[in-house]
């Protein structure tokens, strides 16, 4: 850290030469620190996950949820301060709901984290306080259906709205997936990772390939996935005990019907179950793996 | 009556004052209408406005454009109606630029809905939306006095809307060509502006369909025959 | 606090209670027109100010100005009408300067319909606004209320059915100037000739591209005050002397205190008019 006693790291609205805000780089290493958290997002929904790291004995397994939910459609997973993504959670479910107060209707997943990179962009700005030290994984769902607006009366004619054009209508509503960092940056994406495993996750998330228009991978098999990459994330800091918390969203004809859910038990289990396993033969599966991958290509 | 409302409970039912307009109040004592049709939406309006006994302005355009392909009809004070859609065509102006997308019409009747509710005390105003986007289609929306929002096939506000509920129900075809639609408003409000005293000067219409925005434009001395889409 | 105090209207109100008359404004029973012709555009006048059955102002000024290419003709109050005229040329002025453009018709519309919204018809000012700008010619109504219109010819204020009359029976479209200004003169004329609160005479303000604005004060004077056909001053003399009795400086003396003022030719001297003799204590 060559940036050290130089001053130029002190205070948050403060350049250095070169153009660098230490504070904002040193956010980004809390984060770095932070338990692992990735998302997918296949055509037929997203799933969020993360490594949650048993830091006592004494709590509560599957109490003390890390993925939260924003909106109805929405959830939010960070890397981090805990805290600090608390209060980020916080503010992402003012915003939809502040949406829905105006628009009468569901906040679309891209303005919830252009709100958000907003928001975490402005706390880069001033002396009085100090960035976010969180990375957060927002995932959500565009309903693809006709929606109303809250507190309607009525329908429109019973042969459906006129003049839709069916090529347009398919492109209506779909998956979600954005990563917020420190300095407010966001982007969308295919498959997202953060925290301490975020290069092993990044490096499993490439190899599914998610970006093609072939991808063949369904909501289960994210799931599955997701599972699989947080325990090879894992693999570092194998002396410490994880829990591993999901969620997901599908489409309206899917299994959460377009809300942000949960995995069920008994699909978290038989996900974990499957990632141990292939974790154990990790040593001489591992061509198998790489065959594996290269027949579904 | 207690205190300067609006309405009042009588034996027979709640009384609404259509009439409780400031005096010298410039009123849209209008006929205004907007329907679906088989490729988007139809809206329709007279072109009379009043204060008191005197036609302010013959020519009046009550169809009012709030997006790209967002528009609404105005009834009730003139004042009022413009100042609520000038105040949502400032938002949807926005909305389009924040969201890098266009706003839907139920963003557009929902942004209506708030405002005319949450000011129906001070307001006088019944408007219909009716908006067309490629991916939803044709939308009609229709907000009355109070404030509460309704959608449907059509909608029909205004004085002379109250001598066209038989004609349209008896009229109304769901899934109308272009063609059949324009007829059918055109014929909706010939009938309005013939019975109700607040209604007249020409019928003025505005077609939304993916091929965007076409006015037409009526006249009385013409028999409402032409001279059609300009 | 800004904004306007109702402690009047309230004191009118309690007193009106009592039997007292309310208090008249002086309101312009008006008639004011518009017209648009091929290369700009005639706002016209008449000149009267009324309270109540009296006529305030045989001569008064309607029309106004906001920019050097945009005027208003004012109906209603005539103290609103001249204030929020005043007001939306000062901030249209400030806007010019800070934007660096030439002010904009649609712009004096959109800030007059929102000042007078905001006041909720109270700011009893009923305007034609008019002008040039680089967007081409404007005319439009302003309401009380705050709703406008956009029409080619228009007329307002309580002769406005007389003008409109006028407008409805020789406007033409594609008008040059000299006939701008005809019908807008002839439906003032017919205001002040058929309403009656309309009266005096004939303003005009003829505002063209590329021009400098004109304000024809007084282009009609078709109420101009004439001798008077007879005299009703009696000949001197006609009254008969019965008698005569002069009293003298000294007479009068005796009953009243006579100040001897200074003569002119002491200039230097100050002229007491009036002195108080007050008793020593």
């Amino acid at each position: 850290m060559t940036s050290i006693g130089t001053g130029y790291d002190l205070s948050n609205s403060v350049f250095s030469p070169d153009g660098r805000n230490f504070q904002v780089e040193y956010a980004v290493k809390a984060v770095e620190n932070g338990g692992t958290s990735i998302g997918i997002r296949t055509k037929h929904g997203v799933v969020l996950a993360c490594e949650k790291i048993i830091s006592s004995k004494l709590l509560k397994p599957g109490a003390n949820l890390r993925i939260s939910t924003v909106d109805r459609h929405a959830g939010v997973v960070t890397s981090g301060l805990l805290p600090d993504g608390r209060h980020l959670i916080s503010r992402a479910r003012d915003e939809a709901s502040s949406w829905r107060q105006t628009y009468k209707g569901p906040i679309p997943v891209h303005a919830l984290a252009s709100r958000m990179g907003g928001y975490v962009q402005a706390y880069t700005l001033y002396s009085s306080v100090r960035p976010f030290g969180v990375t957060a994984i927002l995932g959500g769902w565009d309903s693809e259906a006709e929606l109303g607006v809250d507190g309607q009366v009525g329908f429109g004619p019973s042969v459906g709205a006129g003049g839709k054009l069916e090529d347009e209508v398919v492109k209506r509503g779909g998956p979600g997936l954005y990563m917020i960092e420190p300095s407010g940056l966001y982007w969308g994406y295919y498959g997202a990772a953060t925290g301490k495993g975020r290069q092993a996750a990044k490096a499993e998330l490439e190899k599914l390939d998610l970006a093609s228009p072939t991808c063949s991978l369904s909501l289960k098999d994210a799931v599955m996935e997701a599972a699989r990459i947080i325990y090879v994330a894992h693999e570092d800091s194998k002396d410490k005990e994880f829990e591993l918390e999901m969620t997901w969203i599908s489409t309206l004809d899917g299994p959460t019907k377009g809300q942000h859910q949960q995995v069920p038990q008994e699909l978290l289990e038989e996900a974990e179950k499957a990632a141990k396993k292939s974790l154990e033969g990790d040593d001489d599966e591992e061509e198998e793996e790489e065959e594996g991958d290269a027949m579904q290509e | 009556m207690i205190g300067p409302g609006t309405g009042m409970l009588g034996e027979d039912g709640i009384h609404i004052d259509m009439n409780h307009l400031k005096s010298g109040e410039v009123n849209l004592g209008t006929s205004i209408m907007a329907i679906n049709f088989k490729d988007g939406v139809i809206l329709g309006a007279d072109s009379r406005t009043t204060t008191g006994a005197y036609i302010a302005n013959r020519v009046t355009d009550k169809l009012t454009q709030v997006h790209d392909t967002i528009w609404c009809c105005r009834s009730g004070s003139a004042a009022d109606t413009q100042a609520v859609a000038d105040i949502v065509q400032y938002h949807l102006g926005m909305y389009g630029i924040m969201n890098n997308e266009p706003p839907t019409t139920q963003t557009a009747a929902a942004l209506f809905q708030e405002l005319c509710y949450d000011n129906k005390d001070q307001l006088s105003a019944g408007i219909i939306i009716a908006g067309y986007d490629k991916r939803n289609g044709g939308q009609v929306y229709s907000i009355p006095l109070g404030g509460s929002l309704h959608k449907g096939p059509y909608a029909i506000a205004g004085s002379g809307s109250t001598y066209i509920y038989g004609f349209c129900d008896a009229h109304w075809k769901e899934g109308m060509t272009e063609e059949e639609g324009v007829q059918f408003v055109k014929d909706a409000l010939r009938e309005a502006i013939k019975w109700d005293g607040s209604s007249g000067g020409v019928i003025r219409l505005v077609v939304l369909t993916a091929q965007g925005a076409q006015r037409h434009l009526y006249l009385p001395d013409q028999d409402y025959r032409g001279p059609g889409y300009k | 606090m800004p904004g306007f105090d109702f402690s009047n209207y309230n004191r009118n109100a309690a007193l009106h209670a009592r039997g007292v008359p309310l208090p008249k404004a002086t309101s312009t029973g008006t008639t004011i027109v518009g017209c648009i012709f091929d290369n700009g555009v005639v706002i016209a006048a008449d000149t009267r100010a009324t309270s109540g059955p009296i006529v305030a102002d045989k001569n008064c000024e309607k029309l106004h100005y906001i920019s050097p290419n945009i005027w208003c003709a004012g109906a209603g109050t005539a103290a609103d009408t001249e204030f929020t005229t005043a007001l939306i040329s000062s901030n249209l002025e400030l806007h010019a300067l800070s934007t660096g453009r030439t002010p904009r018709v649609v712009t004096v519309m959109t800030l007059l319909k929102q000042h007078l919204f905001r006041y909720q018809g109270h700011i009893g000012a009923y305007l034609v606004v008019a002008g040039v700008d680089p967007t081409g010619i404007g005319l439009f109504t302003v309401h009380a209320h705050g709703s406008t219109d956009k029409l080619p010819y228009v007329t307002m204020g309580s002769g406005s059915l007389a003008a409109m009359a006028v407008f409805e029976s020789t406007w033409k479209r594609d008008c040059t100037k000299e006939e701008a200004i005809k019908v807008c003169s002839e439906a003032i004329l017919a205001g002040i000739f058929n309403d009656l609160g309309s009266g005096s005479n004939v303003d005009v303000c003829v505002i063209e591209k590329d021009k400098p604005t004109q304000l024809l004060r007084n282009y009609f004077k078709p109420n101009e005050r004439v001798k008077k056909e007879r005299d009703y001053k009696f000949a001197r003399g006609t009254t008969a002397v019965l008698n005569e009795k002069v009293i003298t400086k000294e007479e009068i003396g005796r009953y009243v205190t006579v100040h001897e003022l200074s003569s002119g030719s002491d200039s230097d001297s100050l002229v007491v008019v009036e002195k108080m003799d007050v008793d020593e204590v």
